[in-house]
C-alpha cells in the first residue's frame, strides 16, 4: 500500500518539467532583482565570469598606464624628494623613541597603551578603595 | 505509453537541469552575501603608522589587547597582510593571539611612485627596526618573538642578525635561504627579466607583472577557461566553502606593487647566481650581515609543494643557523599558512613560541 501511495504521491515527468521550468524562473528573477537592486551584484558577476569568487573591488587587469608627466625629470625629482621626506620621517620617530626611552617611557604608542591599562587598573581599583573605606567605617 | 528509453533520457536533462540551476543558486547565495576582503578578520588597534605602514595590534573578543609575551608578524611587502589573518576561525594570528599571545602584524600599504626608491636598508634598518622598538615600547619587553613569511621572513632574518639582542625567539615560514636552488619565483623573475630591474634608476614594478610572476609558477593554472572551470566544479561545494574560497581568491589577486629598487638589491644580493646570504657577505646598507649573530632559538618551516619558494632552498636555512629547528610540512606556499589543514604550522608555532 505504502508503495502504491508513494507512486501515486511522485511527481510525474511533465510535472517535474513545468516545476523545474518554474525554478528556473524563479531563479532568473533573483538575478534579475539583485542586479536591480545592487550595485555591485554586476561587478561580481564580471568576477565570477573571469573564474575569480573576487568581493568588492573590481578584478586587477594591467595595471593602466600612469598619465604622462608634463616633464618626467621634474616628477622624478619630485618623487626624489618625497622619499627623502618619508626617510626624514623615520628619523625622526627614532629621535622621538630615543629621547622617550631616555626619557624612562615608553613611546607615545606605549604610553597610550599604559594609559588605557591605568584607566582599566583604576575602574577596578576604585571598587577595593570603597571596599576598604567601608571595612573602616 | 511512454518510450522507457525516451522517459530515461528525460529524468537525465531534468537532472541535469536541476543540478545546473541549484550552483546557480548557490552562486547567487554567495555573491550577494557579505565579503570579506582586504582587511584582517581579527579586530585590531593600529599602533604605529610611518609612510604607508600600519602596525596592528590584534584586540581580544572585549576590545582590549592582550597582555602575553609579544609576537610581531613581518608579511611580504609584495602582497596584503591579511593572509596572516583570513577568517574567523581561518587566522594563524588569530591562532596565536587566542593561545595568549599579544600580537601584532605589519601592514606594509600599497606603495606609491616615490617608494620605488626604497631599498633593503629602508624596509630592515628603517621600517622592520621601528615595528620592533614600538612593540617592544608598548610591552615593555627588551626582546620579542618575530615571525616572518616568505620574502618577510627574510626582511626578518636580515634585522635579526643585525640587532640579535631585541628578538627572543624567531620563526621563518617558507623563506627563501638558497637562491641557487632552481624553481620558485627568483628563478621565474629571473627569466622574466628582473636582472634588467635598475637600482640606481628604479621603476614601481606593476602588480599585475609580478602576478605575472606568479602565474608563470603554474602555467595555465590561471587561464581564463582553467578559472571559469574551475569555479564552476567548485559550485557543488557547500556555500561556506565558497566563501573561503572567495576570500582567497581575493588575497591571490590583490597583489601589490614592489619598489623596484628594493627587488634589484634583493636579485643583486640573493638571487640565483649571487646568494650572498649561504656565500656570507650579504649586506644591509653598508653593514654585513652575520648569521652567526643569530643565536636564539630559530624556527624554520618549509612546504613540501611549495611553487614560490622550494623546500630544499628554504631548509638551507641549517647552513647559516646550525642550531635552527627545521621542519617541513605538507602543502604549499599558502596553504600551510591559511589552508585548511594550517593548523599544523599554528600549532607548532604556538607550542614553539611558547617554550620561550
Amino acid at each position: 500500500m505504502a508503495e502504491g501511495d508513494a507512486q501515486d504521491t511522485d511527481p510525474t515527468l511533465v510535472e517535474r518539467w513545468l516545476q523545474d521550468q518554474q525554478q528556473w524562473q524563479r531563479t532568473l528573477f533573483t538575478y534579475l532583482d539583485s542586479m536591480m537592486k545592487n550595485d555591485e551584484f554586476l561587478m561580481h558577476m564580471g568576477n565570477a565570469m573571469r573564474g575569480s569568487l573576487l568581493a568588492g573591488k573590481p578584478y586587477p587587469t594591467a595595471t593602466p598606464a600612469p598619465a604622462p608627466a608634463d616633464d618626467p625629470a621634474t616628477a622624478d625629482r619630485l618623487d626624489k624628494v618625497l622619499f627623502a621626506l618619508h626617510q626624514l620621517q623615520g628619523q625622526v620617530k627614532d629621535i622621538l623613541m630615543t629621547l622617550d626611552e631616555m626619557r624612562g617611557g615608553r613611546s607615545p604608542a606605549a604610553r597610550s597603551a599604559r594609559k588605557k591599562t591605568r584607566v582599566r587598573k583604576a575602574s577596578s581599583g576604585s571598587g577595593r578603595k570603597t571596599g576598604k573605606r567601608r571595612t573602616r567605617s | 505509453m511512454t518510450d522507457p528509453g525516451r522517459e530515461r533520457e528525460l529524468q537525465a536533462m531534468l537532472a541535469h537541469s536541476e543540478k545546473t540551476r541549484a550552483k546557480l543558486d548557490r552562486l547567487h547565495e554567495v555573491l550577494t552575501s557579505g565579503g570579506h576582503y582586504g582587511t584582517g578578520a581579527t579586530p585590531a588597534t593600529v599602533v604605529y603608522q610611518e609612510n604607508k605602514l600600519r602596525l596592528l595590534r590584534l584586540l581580544d573578543a572585549s576590545g582590549q589587547p592582550r597582555s602575553g609575551p609579544p609576537v610581531l608578524f613581518v608579511p611580504a611587502p609584495v602582497s596584503r597582510y591579511f593572509i596572516l589573518d583570513l577568517l574567523p576561525g581561518r587566522s594563524f594570528a588569530g591562532h596565536i593571539a587566542g593561545a595568549g599571545f599579544d600580537v601584532y602584524i605589519i601592514d606594509f600599504g600599497t606603495p606609491g611612485d616615490e617608494d620605488r626608491f626604497a631599498d633593503l636598508e629602508y624596509f630592515v634598518d628603517g621600517l622592520v627596526r621601528r615595528c620592533v622598538r614600538t612593540v617592544s615600547a608598548i610591552s615593555g619587553r627588551p626582546a620579542i618573538n618575530v615571525v616572518g613569511y616568505c620574502l618577510g621572513g627574510t626582511l626578518s632574518l636580515l634585522y635579526t642578525a643585525l640587532y640579535p639582542s631585541t628578538v627572543s625567539r624567531l620563526v621563518l615560514l617558507t623563506t627563501m635561504i638558497d637562491g641557487d636552488v632552481k624553481g620558485g619565483i627568483a628563478w621565474v623573475a629571473h627569466q622574466m627579466g628582473l636582472a634588467g630591474e635598475s637600482y640606481d634608476n628604479p621603476r614601481l614594478v606593476p602588480a599585475a607583472e609580478i602576478k605575472g610572476w606568479f602565474e608563470m609558477l603554474a602555467p595555465g593554472s590561471n587561464s581564463l577557461m582553467g578559472r571559469v572551470n574551475d569555479l564552476w566544479e567548485r559550485l557543488d561545494d557547500p556555500p561556506d566553502r565558497l566563501r573561503d574560497v572567495r576570500t582567497m581568491a581575493t588575497w591571490v589577486d590583490d597583489v601589490v606593487p614592489a619598489p623596484g629598487r628594493l627587488l634589484a638589491e634583493m636579485y643583486q644580493q640573493f638571487g640565483p647566481g649571487r646568494n650572498r646570504l649561504i656565500a656570507g657577505t650579504a649586506t644591509v646598507g653598508d653593514r654585513r650581515i652575520d648569521t652567526r649573530a643569530i643565536s636564539m632559538p630559530l624556527l624554520s618551516v618549509s612546504a613540501a609543494t611549495d611553487l614560490i619558494a622550494p623546500a630544499e632552498g628554504v631548509d638551507a636555512i641549517r647552513l647559516l643557523v646550525p642550531h635552527a629547528d627545521v621542519m617541513r610540512l605538507p602543502g604549499g606556499h599558502v596553504g600551510i599558512v591559511a589552508g585548511r589543514s594550517a593548523t599544523a604550522l599554528w600549532q607548532r608555532t604556538v607550542q614553539f613560541l611558547q617554550e620561550g
